[in-house]
């Protein structure tokens, strides 16, 4: 097995594996080193010289290289081996590896679909918190957990919702900065960043929090759905993750027997006083 | 009251709305630009809550106050239930702010009838217009209409609105008498119709000012009257075909707090409300006609789905051969999809569609199982009696609640 290693980003995949291509080495004498694993074994032993490379060109698809693209966004281990496959066999004429309905194009498809609903994840799950700006650094700051690698392609989102105002995302791995006219990707993320998101206070939290208790409906709870759809890996990162355990308990132990939110049937209540005759709307004759 | 408190008792007052849909407008950027909002055509869940529900837009009422006795409603006006009122800009305040905190994409706005249905319309535009006007807020509108409101404030609403909604509440004028003794379904169609005109001119002139453009919406109750599933149907199908609406939305009745003895103690079953937006789907995205799902009187089966009960009371088109069949044939199949039917027409140019393709594609094998026909396969139950394929298929009843 020949190893081959690149700087574990896509541009350097594709110009190791248009190399690979024309060498003609078939997907199963390769092994993909993206300096994110240890060496692998087997490839060090291998001492032969692969064969050297022709000049003919290889020709694929664009729509292929963009779906490839996408797909390495996808953190798995062998994240580079089935692009390969995929690619060597489309590069011989077998164009139903990238369809759904193919043993290798049903896992890029699962893959391509995965990545959209996390890049779906940032933008509906993330929390900005507003801090003050006056002392320098960004206006917003948000903490996020992606699964997969999303970041730098997806958080051009924000900047057209919020105009020029500044924001900075921090993640485990890497971050990003919008400074107004500019979005600047860096990884790692640098720590002081980490610190900022994830030490930011937020005063007024309250006021969506009591939103979220105030239009849930304790007379449907349906928590399968509720993790169908918002995974329980990102309850810890909205302000309204701990509200939901308390919110069920309390629907379950009883207030489920009508649609009223706790906070409002403590509350006195109000009937208005009016004449039916009076309220009824005026309407030309029909 | 504290903004905090109207807060708690407004978006309580308007949650049994449940169009929460912040998809369908055109393509708006704040991008180097003062003011905020995008929209993108896509809708966004930023939460969802217990009930399974998504949260998409801040969705209040403006005023909780109502003159009307609508029986179904918990803000009636002989209900008993605290009361609060928003100004203008207390509504604008939040929306900007949950805005940035990227905890909705827009604002779907409300309102009790006060003083009068003209009056009531003008303080919604008003909240539109300022959002739109002093803050340049380009992110997602949708207003309530208020029935009986003059054509020129919804022609206001549009300018400045994403998505206008006119609630039907019930699907017949019978039930509107007993129910909602201030409303008819004339002035309520008369809106509908307002509407549909200001869209359609819109559309028409390439430098009219946008109207509307999400398009119009509007919402059933179901269960707190007598009117079957066939009845909702229909009137559906009507709305969709009459007013070009973009949805129908189904609300199953939630019991309120000291209901009126003219509505039911108990909710229908969650599942009823399921059942009629399988079916609503089926009719918006796969071509079925209303007659086709129920074409007699009465409720969907609550045991199966609509696609699977039309298959077994229409035996004669299965199975369906994956190789040779129509896509909107295929489509037609329990267990699969529109998508994934395209994806088996693109894939036979390739190949012969086998068993394992269709399992790939993810499709609910067990109910497709019994209707389809590929290169190595047939099904044994072909010739089986519809009833003992539904037995087979039917989901297994859902335990009692407990309240």
């Amino acid at each position: 097995m020949y190893p081959v290693r690149f700087d574990g980003s896509f541009a350097g995949w594709r110009e190791a594996a248009r190399h690979q291509l024309q060498r003609g080495l078939a997907p199963h004498q390769l092994s993909w080193e993206d300096g994110r694993q240890e060496a692998d074994l087997f490839g060090q032993l291998n001492t032969i010289e692969p064969p050297a490379a022709n000049e003919r060109s290889v020709r694929v698809p664009r729509a292929l290289l963009d779906q490839l693209e996408r797909a390495a966004r996808f953190r798995c281990n062998g994240r580079w081996a089935l692009l390969y496959r995929i690619l060597w066999r489309v590069a011989q004429g077998d164009h139903a590896a990238m369809m759904a309905g193919d043993a290798d194009g049903s896992e890029l498809h699962m893959r391509l679909k995965a990545v959209r609903r996390e890049a779906h994840h940032l933008h509906a799950f993330l929390r900005f918190k507003p801090r003050d700006a006056t002392a320098g650094g960004p206006e917003l700051v948000a903490w996020h957990e992606p699964a997969h690698d999303i970041l730098a392609s997806a958080s051009g989102h924000f900047a057209e919702r919020l105009g020029r105002q500044t924001w900075m995302i921090a993640t485990p791995d890497d971050g990003v900065y919008w400074d107004g006219e500019n979005l600047h990707h860096i990884n790692p993320c640098p720590p002081e960043w980490k610190q900022l998101a994830q030490g930011t206070d937020d005063r007024n939290e309250a006021m969506w929090l009591a939103y979220y208790g105030s239009t849930f409906n304790p007379a449907r709870l349906n928590r399968s759905v509720l993790e169908t759809n918002m995974p329980v890996r990102f309850w810890r990162n909205l302000p309204e993750g701990p509200m939901i355990p308390r919110l069920m308990s309390q629907a379950r132990a009883g207030a489920q027997a009508d649609g009223q939110a706790q906070a409002v049937s403590v509350r006195p209540g109000k009937r208005i006083q009016a004449e039916a005759e009076q309220v009824l709307p005026v309407r030309p004759p029909a | 009251m504290e903004l905090i408190d109207k807060l708690t008792v407004l978006a309580d007052a308007a949650k049994y709305d449940v169009s929460c849909a912040s998809s369908g407008a055109p393509k708006r950027s704040s991008k180097g630009q003062s003011g905020m909002g995008a929209t993108d055509g896509m809708g966004i869940c930023h939460s969802f809550t217990p009930d399974g529900r998504c949260v998409a837009l801040l969705k209040v009422l403006l005023t909780n106050f109502c003159l009307y006795d609508c029986q179904y409603c918990v803000n009636r006006r002989s209900s008993d239930v605290p009361r609060a009122r928003f100004t203008p800009e207390e509504v604008v305040t939040l929306t900007l702010d949950f805005y940035r905190r990227n905890c909705i994409s827009g604002l779907f706005l409300s309102s009790g009838i006060i003083r009068s249905a003209d009056y009531t319309m003008e303080q919604l535009v008003r909240v539109a217009k300022l959002l739109r006007e002093e803050h340049e807020f380009r992110g997602y509108i949708h207003l309530k209409t208020i029935p009986d409101a003059s054509p020129e404030l919804i022609a206001e609403a549009g300018r400045y609105a994403d998505r206008l909604s006119v609630n039907i509440e019930l699907p017949t004028e019978s039930s509107l008498i007993r129910l909602a003794p201030e409303k008819s379904v004339a002035p309520i169609k008369l809106a509908m119709g307002t509407i549909r005109n200001g869209v359609e001119e819109a559309s028409s002139e390439k430098r009219a000012p946008a109207f509307a453009p999400a398009g119009q919406s509007t919402q059933m109750i179901v269960g707190a009257d007598a009117t079957d599933d066939s009845t909702i149907l229909h009137t559906a199908q009507s709305l969709y075909g009459d007013f070009r609406l973009k949805r129908v939305y189904y609300s199953a009745f939630s019991p309120i707090p000291q209901s009126p003895k003219s509505v039911p103690f108990e909710a229908p079953p969650l599942l009823r409300e399921h059942r009629l937006y399988q079916a609503d789907f089926l009719m918006r995205g796969y071509g079925f006609k209303a007659s086709e799902l129920l074409d007699g009187p009465g409720n969907l089966a609550l045991d199966i789905d609509p696609k699977l009960a039309w298959a077994l009371n229409n035996r004669q088109h299965f199975p369906v051969d994956l190789n040779r069949a129509d896509v909107s044939l295929i489509a037609r199949i329990p267990g699969i999809g529109v998508l994934s039917a395209q994806r088996l027409v693109a894939l036979r140019r390739q190949k012969r569609i086998r068993f394992a393709d269709v399992s790939r594609l993810r499709c609910a094998l067990e109910k497709a199982k019994p209707f389809i026909v590929t290169q190595d396969y047939r099904p044994v139950q072909a010739t089986r009696e519809s009833l003992v394929i539904r037995q087979q298929l039917s989901e297994a009843p859902r335990q009692m609640g407990l309240w």
